[in-house]
């Protein structure tokens, strides 16, 4: 079993993620009022429903779209000198210091506990329909996996081929990928919670739902 | 002091806070006289200085009843508001037991109830006359507000509230008993678990529109649907301190003053919504959507007031006996028994009138009923027919009424009959002719192969090549050359659509998830129907300001301008592969498809026209934001009013749709739409009761994104279908083929 | 805000092109406008920062010539760099928007106009709708395959036609009759379905039209003859702006494909006659197949570069599949055996810039003339044992031997390892070789695949794939029946 406490103290002792927000298209960005060293919120509401503080207004086809903040945090750098320019996609517009929320201390933690199945190849994965309706009607808490079991599509080259899953019986406590995105090989797919672990892991989250406050 | 004198002083204090809660903060001037009296009189009675506190309080009692009955007559629309919300208003249980002679609630008890705020009693009312007593039962259905006890909600009755009430109306029109229906609602809650908000209120508009046993509804709270949901009634009564409105004043106030969730309305403003929607009994006796005002005690009825329940249990009864007489009876003898009835002296609790009805009579008290909800509100819309045109309409429908019967209800019933004779009778003949030519046939197919290889591979021709025509009408945006984000773009990775493809040829729909962008009415009028079809009728019924509500004239005409319509509702005859229907259009761009008198009344005209016609009916919803709240009841009557309408043309066998589009809420879907057994909604569609902000409101909850979606109301079994705008024309053909069958009145 | 026909009239100099495309082509273009004296701006992703096109752009190109955009597939991204880059035109090479008239209409009918690079949208409208080709072809008295040519909606009328598909085919003495069941609204592949019994055919519609309902908001349905013994041919058209006269640049032969039907090795001419005997008059039908082409594009008004692709049975007989309105991959092995006015070193590319800018073609069908045989091999990292599966991994060495009879394109550099990028179709190169009649051609194919070499390791360790033994093995095959 991990040692929860040092990898809590670890955590404590820089508890910032850098998020760098950059365009997801070209076009012409300006940017609000917003200065370095501003505060931003991320989506709020019980369902993530209102969305967060908007950090530039990205301007392609005479149709404006706002960039968002992903999350809370405060801007640490903010390319002004982009004002009114356009740029290419995945251009960097700014640095946002985000601290970690406690729900990503967990993830961080259970990524160290878990039994992670990795991505075998860079390509593109989803549920076999049968899992996915599954975790749509519950939750990923509810799918039992086996080793061997038919568990993934791997997309790539146009093509899709089925994973199996290989590892410890147990559930899926964590979901790693989202669809349509690549995930490079050897990156964590799932992790795995075996049946015999769960208090255990249960507990981790107790630890950190206690000893990790939010600030900020 | 003694008991007495400290009870009376007691009443005495609740009846002055009552005071200052209902004027809240005016009149101060009086209120603290009488508080300083008040002190004065405990102050000496506490210290025995008082020689006859008896005479004393009699006289402090007659200062209050006199400041009280002067106050009486300053009392603002907003005033009414706050008494009939004050927790000592009288509420449904005290009528059951002061009006009524014994009671049975059958609807559940106290906190353990399906819906504590809907109250079901059954009750009796005993009369003598001479030595003999008779008792009558009747169904009492009602908001409890219970003095403000928090189980109760305020009156605020949740959907299967409401389908509580709908289910004992049944039981009462299967008993033969009247219903008499008390309102104390601030309005329904507005939550739509199943069977929703809106879905249930418009089942009980159309079953109370028909229900075969005399209601009679009083009115104290009447907040629009929730009041609408028990309000259909043959005499509506009105308690003289309530009000009857569209919309609470302070949801005006909101609207009007464009407040986003969680501002709050001044109260001046609020002041000023409340007087100018024409919300009181004065008012609403005076529109004609009462019958009768139920005078209060000064500053309204309270608990201890037994006059007043004396006086309401008369009114209920006259009300019940003139319904049963009006249904009843030869002409002359209604006349003469009205008159006894309506005697100011008549004490009524000593005559006997039996409240039953036959078959027949019951027919006459539902035609009565409904030929009173569709005489509402007319001259609240701007007529600009020209009085021949009106008049010519009147004298060609009188005419052709015989025709229409002998085509419909007799040529056509024989017609089938001849046809079928004549199917059967060709059948026969094929069978022989085939008999007779089989030993020909085989030798006569051998050439036709060769044609059969030439089909392969030369040109064939292709007539139906229709279905693959271009649209008749393209929206406007489409020559903007820019692009739009799909709001789904985030979840399904939709990429910017270009303006031009979007408006054109997608039909406004994301070529990716699609989502359907809202499009014009006149998409749906040019691309649905066939072409050239269109005949829109009444186009001359204007949308006007029938309460003179500030600004309103302003803004309605600005409405017109920029739509070219005179009203929120089009109508029109129209064919769909030459098959013909009236379809009645609420469009979501005029004051957002809100429905007033012009409306209704084009509406009712819609379904009125169908049934004549013998035409399917279909309402095509693209857009309405409920009742228009600066018309007060003259929109909130438009509910049971198309409803009537509507109910009429269903049992007279049409076929009535509904299709919803972009964004339906309120009133007329928890009425007139609602009540269709075929509704269908385009896709990306909101349908609901009130939205997000007015939940939050009334409420307290947090509703989660897309909780109007169309699918959810799918799944509810609210509506029936979810359609793609392309394929509107081809669904709402198959439905009239497959809906509508034999006995509908487009065959 | 020119109009495009001021647009047409532009000198040559005047324009930019915007390089709409990935890869291989997108080299070719580039080359292509440089020979011209044109700028480009060419675009790219991430994932594709490590393509050769990116490399060619940055050293040849000029100011604005280089941006990197979310995705290919992005028309916004594409018209927002075309603007900001001062492009004129837009060429769109093969794949993505080639053959998208939505694009193409976009690109002519936009606020700031510009010309893409291929024939009109109304043509590509026209001729990408495969009902509307078919009736076309028969209007004008072009073998089609045989079945019918327009939507059917009605069951019984397609059970009547499919009955007669396979009666057409019994009297031909085809042994297994096949019926092809598709969605009239379809296309790649998608709502195809095989009927070898006509009693599983109602099962079959109805799965179809269903499909078709859910898929296309359209039931049609089109019933036709399966062919399964055939050669594919096609055609190379060229044409001006003006629309009135095409020519031809001959035939290829582009029947060695992959189990999922993916061309494999390209051939020109379509036939050797010559060399090789046939079963049926292969010169007939090669000059049929050519008249038939030019039939059509004439009667469309085709202006630009185009490709009539045909199929042709065991019997000899010609049937048009389709028309590609847009350049193909395998036009360079037409370009290699052909001269204009006795010169080499045909450009099809450049042509289509040259034309689509407005420029007339300025030569005529008797300029053309057309010597040896081409042969194009797709070098490809997949494996052909295993269904022709993509291989996923990193290039480590790439090279072969320069010859003058030697054509080699690719986007692969050869002087650093390479990612093969996942998001798309793992083509490595294009080797067009040429000889003086089919014999030389073939040796020197063989020579030339001996003498590749590469080399590669994926995230396993596992040695690179392709499919060079399936292209030395099929060599033989080259342009026999």
């Amino acid at each position: 079993m991990i040692d929860i406490s040092k990898l809590l103290d670890e955590i404590k002792a820089s508890p910032y993620r850098e998020i760098v927000i950059s365009t997801p298209h070209t076009g012409v960005v300006t940017f609000g009022e917003l200065r370095e060293g501003d505060t931003v919120v991320g989506p709020q509401g019980q369902w993530k429903e209102k969305p967060g503080t908007r950090l530039a207004t990205l301007e392609r086809e005479r149709n404006p779209k706002p960039i968002l903040a992903p999350e809370k945090g405060e801007i640490c750098r903010i390319h002004k000198e982009l004002e009114g320019r356009f740029v290419e996609a995945g251009t960097p517009l700014m640095i946002l210091r985000h601290m970690l929320t406690r729900a990503e201390v967990e993830h961080a933690i259970l990524k160290k506990a878990l039994h992670l199945f990795r991505a075998p190849e860079r390509a593109k994965y989803y549920f076999i329909p049968e899992v996915e309706k599954k975790i749509r009607a519950a939750d990923a808490h509810s799918v039992q996996v086996r080793d061997g079991m038919e568990l993934l599509i791997m997309s790539r080259m146009k093509r899709e081929v089925p994973l199996n899953y290989s590892g410890p019986d147990g559930v899926i406590y964590a979901i790693y990928f989202t669809i349509n995105e690549n995930m490079d090989a050897g990156a964590p797919l799932l992790g795995v919670c075996p049946q015999d672990q769960l208090p255990a892991i249960q507990d981790v989250i107790m630890r950190v739902q206690t000893e990790w406050t939010e600030r900020g | 002091m003694d008991n007495n004198i400290e009870k009376r002083l007691q009443s005495l204090k609740d009846r002055l806070s009552y005071a200052r809660d209902i004027f809240a903060g005016k009149h101060d001037d009086n209120l603290s006289m009488l508080e300083e009296k008040l002190a004065e009189f405990n102050a000496r009675a506490s210290m025995g200085e008082m020689q006859d506190p008896y005479a004393d309080i009699v006289s402090l009692e007659d200062l209050f009843s006199y400041v009280e009955s002067r106050l009486e007559g300053l009392i603002t629309p907003m005033d009414k508001v706050r008494i009939v919300r004050h927790p000592q208003r009288i509420c449904l249980r005290d009528i059951l037991e002061n009006v009524y002679d014994n009671f049975t609630e059958v609807g559940g008890q106290d906190e353990h109830s399906l819906d504590p705020s809907m109250l079901i009693a059954r009750a009796v009312i005993t009369r003598r006359r001479g030595k003999k007593t008779h008792t009558q039962s009747v169904m009492i259905i009602g908001q409890e507000k219970g003095h403000g006890a928090e189980f109760r909600n305020g009156g605020s009755v949740k959907p299967w509230g409401n389908a509580k009430a709908q289910q004992y109306m049944r039981v009462a029109e299967t008993e033969g008993i009247p219903i008499h229906a008390y309102i104390f609602t601030p309005g329904s809650y507005p939550v739509e678990d199943y069977p929703g908000a809106a879905q249930q209120i418009a089942r009980n508009i159309y079953c109370m529109a028909g229900l075969r046993v005399p209601v009679i509804a009083v009115i104290s709270e009447g907040g629009s649907g929730g009041a609408e949901a028990i309000g259909l009634a043959d005499k509506r009564l009105m308690l003289s301190h309530g009000y009857y409105s569209v919309i609470s004043p302070e949801g005006a106030a909101a609207i009007e003053g464009h407040l986003k969730a969680g501002e709050r309305a001044t109260p001046e403003l609020i002041e000023h919504c409340a007087e100018h929607l024409h919300i009181t009994a004065q008012d609403n006796l005076q529109f004609g959507y009462i019958d009768r005002i139920i005078q209060e005690p000064p500053l309204g009825a309270r608990p201890n007031h037994f006059d007043f329940f004396r006086q309401l249990r008369q009114e209920i009864i006259r009300a019940t006996d003139e319904v049963v007489i009006q249904s009843r009876g030869l002409p002359g003898f209604r006349k003469l028994a009205l008159a006894r009835l309506r005697r100011p002296d008549i004490n009524l609790d000593e005559t006997h009138i039996r409240w039953g009805l036959s078959s027949g009579n019951k027919d006459r008290l539902v035609e009565r009923r409904q030929q009173k909800y569709l005489h509402f509100a007319r001259e609240a819309a701007l007529d600009k027919r020209p009085f021949l045109t009106k008049n010519a309409a009147a004298l060609r429908d009188w005419l052709s009424k015989p025709w229409v019967h002998l085509k419909y209800d007799f040529y056509r019933k024989h017609q089938r009959r001849i046809k079928s004779m004549v199917e059967e009778v060709g059948g026969e003949i094929d069978l022989i002719k085939a008999r007779l030519f089989s030993p020909w046939r085989k030798i006569a197919r051998l050439p036709a192969k060769k044609t059969e290889a030439a089909e392969l591979t030369s040109l064939s021709t292709w007539v139906d090549d229709q279905r693959r025509s271009k649209w008749n009408y393209l929206s406007p945006r489409y020559k903007i050359d820019r692009t739009l984000t799909c709001p789904n773009s985030a979840t399904y990775g939709c990429l910017d659509l270009w303006g031009p493809d979007l408006f054109a040829e997608f039909a406004g729909v994301c070529s990716h998830c699609g989502y359907h962008f809202p499009m014009e009415p006149e998409w749906y009028v040019k691309n649905v129907f066939d072409v050239d079809s269109v005949y829109e009728f009444n186009a001359e019924i204007e949308a006007g300001n029938p309460l003179n509500f500030p600004g309103f004239d302003e803004r309605v005409a600005q409405a017109k301008a920029k739509t070219g319509v005179k009203s929120g509702c089009m109508t029109f005859e129209a064919r769909i592969d030459g098959m013909k229907i009236v379809v009645a259009m609420l469009m979501g761009t005029f004051r957002g498809g809100s429905v007033g008198a012009a409306e209704g009344y084009k509406f009712v005209e819609a379904a009125e026209r169908a049934a004549k016609k013998r035409y399917p009916f279909l309402a095509y919803v693209h857009g309405t934001a409920g009742i228009r709240i600066q018309e007060g009841t003259h929109g909130v009557i438009q509910m049971p009013r198309c409803t009537v309408a509507v109910r009429r043309y269903v049992q007279a066998g049409g076929l009535y749709m509904v299709l919803y589009d972009t964004n339906s809420f309120a009133g007329p879907v928890a009425s007139f739409l609602g009540c269709s057994p075929y509704q269908f909604a385009v896709r990306s569609s909101n349908i609901g009761f009130a939205g997000p902000g007015v939940i939050k409101e009334t409420t307290g909850m947090d509703i989660p994104p897309k909780y109007h979606r169309s699918y959810r109301a799918l799944s509810r079994g609210h509506i029936q279908g979810i359609w793609d705008r392309r394929q509107i024309r081809a669904n709402l053909k198959q439905a009239l083929l497959t809906i509508g069958g034999r006995n509908l009145y487009y065959r | 805000m020119s109009t495009l026909q001021d647009l047409y009239k532009l000198p040559l100099d005047q324009h930019k092109v915007l390089v709409a495309n990935r890869g291989e082509i997108a080299i070719r273009i580039m080359r292509a406008c440089a020979k011209l004296g044109l700028p480009f701006c060419a675009i790219y992703t991430a994932e594709d920062a490590a393509s050769g096109h990116v490399r060619h752009a940055r050293e040849h190109g000029g100011e604005k010539s280089l941006y990197r955009v979310s995705s290919y597939h992005d028309a916004n991204e594409l018209m927002s760099v075309a603007d900001m880059a001062e492009c004129t035109a837009v060429h769109p090479g093969y794949g993505f928007f080639a053959e998208d008239f939505r694009f193409a209409r976009r690109v002519t009918k936009r606020d700031r106009k510009m010309i893409f690079i291929g024939p009109s949208w109304k043509i590509i409208r026209e001729l990408g709708d495969k009902i509307n080709t078919k009736r076309l072809a028969r209007s004008l008295g072009v073998p089609t395959v045989p079945g019918s040519d327009r939507p059917i909606y009605d069951e019984v009328e397609a059970e009547r036609i499919a009955r007669s598909v396979f009666d057409f085919q019994e009297q031909q003495g085809i042994k297994r009759p096949l019926v092809l069941v598709k969605a009239s609204a379809g296309g790649g592949g998608m709502g195809i379905e095989e009927v070898y019994d006509i009693d599983m055919f109602r099962s079959v519609y109805r799965r179809i039209r269903n499909y078709a309902l859910r898929q296309f908001k359209d039931e049609g349905v089109l019933i036709e003859q399966r062919i399964t013994d055939f050669n594919h041919l096609e055609v190379q058209i060229v044409s001006d702006r003006s629309g009135q006269h095409p020519v031809h640049f001959g035939t290829r032969n582009c029947s060695i494909q992959s189990t999922g039907l993916q061309k494999r090795i390209e051939v020109a001419p379509g036939f050797a006659p010559h060399n090789i005997s046939y079963s049926f008059n292969a010169e007939k039908v090669l000059v049929d197949i050519v008249h038939y082409s030019l039939t059509m594009a004439r009667k469309v008004g085709y202006d630009n570069v185009g490709t009539w692709e045909w199929i042709v049975t065991r019997n000899g007989e010609p049937f048009l599949m389709e028309v590609n309105t847009r350049i193909q991959v395998e036009n360079g092995v037409s370009a290699r055996i052909s001269t204009v006015n006795n010169e080499g070193g045909v450009d099809l590319i450049a042509e289509q810039i040259r034309t689509g800018l407005g420029q007339p073609l300025g030569y005529g069908q008797e300029a053309i003339a057309f010597d040896g045989v081409g042969i194009e091999y797709r070098l490809i990292a997949e494996d052909p044992d295993n269904r022709f599966t993509p291989w996923v991994g990193r290039i480590e060495r790439f090279s072969w031997q320069e010859q003058p009879w030697l054509t080699m394109l690719t986007h692969v550099p050869t002087d650093e390892p390479y990612e093969i990028p996942t998001e798309f179709d793992p083509n490595l190169a294009l080797a067009i070789v040429w000889g003086k009649n089919l014999d030389e051609a073939r040796a020197r194919g063989r020579e030339f695949l001996d003498g590749l070499v590469l080399e590669g390791r994926n995230a396993a360790g596992d040695s690179l794939k392709s499919n060079v033994n399936f292209l030395r093995a099929n060599t033989e095959r080259i342009l026999r029946f």
